[in-house]
């Protein structure tokens, strides 16, 4: 796929093998699993809980450039959506080397309709995007 | 070139080079990983940051 995914925590690498061997749910989990112990990563990213001492529930993408292309965070009683990721992933993937185009909101794959931002579109979205 | 930042990193902006220990469940072992390393290796890098072990992702 191309990317290296990267689960963070402020736990050390002990707790996460422990964690890992002990939870069925993460029997099929080959991510590394990279420790945070002082919350620098998280703080870079501003996920850092200062009450807590946690991470928010954060995911973020960064291109081979090293440039951060998408953040979303949610708060800690909310679960994130693999499909939504997955989609992001793509259409980064896709804009990384379509540069010209942009990915409308319904994109999920390669092969969806994206768009030419123009000016002869300015106020036509909607007729760009169903093919008029 | 895009502005590199410190902390609360925004969209657009480069993130500065850092380093994970980690533990390699493909391997069973620890390991070590850097944004530099991975940059070199021209591959993407999905963060997916979670409270704590043994909560729900």
């Amino acid at each position: 796929m191309g990317a290296e995914v990267i689960t963070v925590s402020a736990d050390t690498k002990f707790v996460q093998l422990a964690w890992k061997l002990d939870e069925k749910m993460l029997k099929d989990v080959k991510y590394p699993m990279g420790s945070d112990p002082t919350g620098k990563i998280a703080r870079m990213f501003g996920v850092y809980d200062e009450n807590s001492g946690l991470s928010l529930r954060g995911t973020f993408i960064i291109n081979p450039q090293g440039q951060l292309l998408n953040a979303e965070v949610n708060f800690y009683n909310m679960g994130r959506n693999i499909d939504e990721l997955m989609r992001k992933f793509k259409a980064n993937l896709h804009l990384s080397k379509h540069t010209a185009e942009g990915c409308p909101a319904k994109w999920k794959e390669e092969g969806d309709k994206t768009l030419k931002p123009s000016p002869k579109m300015v106020g036509k979205v909607f007729e760009a995007y169903e093919g008029k | 070139m895009t502005e590199t930042c410190c902390c609360g990193i925004q969209v657009g902006q480069t993130v500065p080079d850092f380093k994970l220990e980690t533990f390699e469940p493909t391997k069973g072992d620890f390991g070590e990983i850097s944004l530099e390393a991975l940059k070199k290796n021209k591959k993407w890098t999905i963060l997916f940051f979670y409270p704590a072990a043994f909560t729900f992702v």
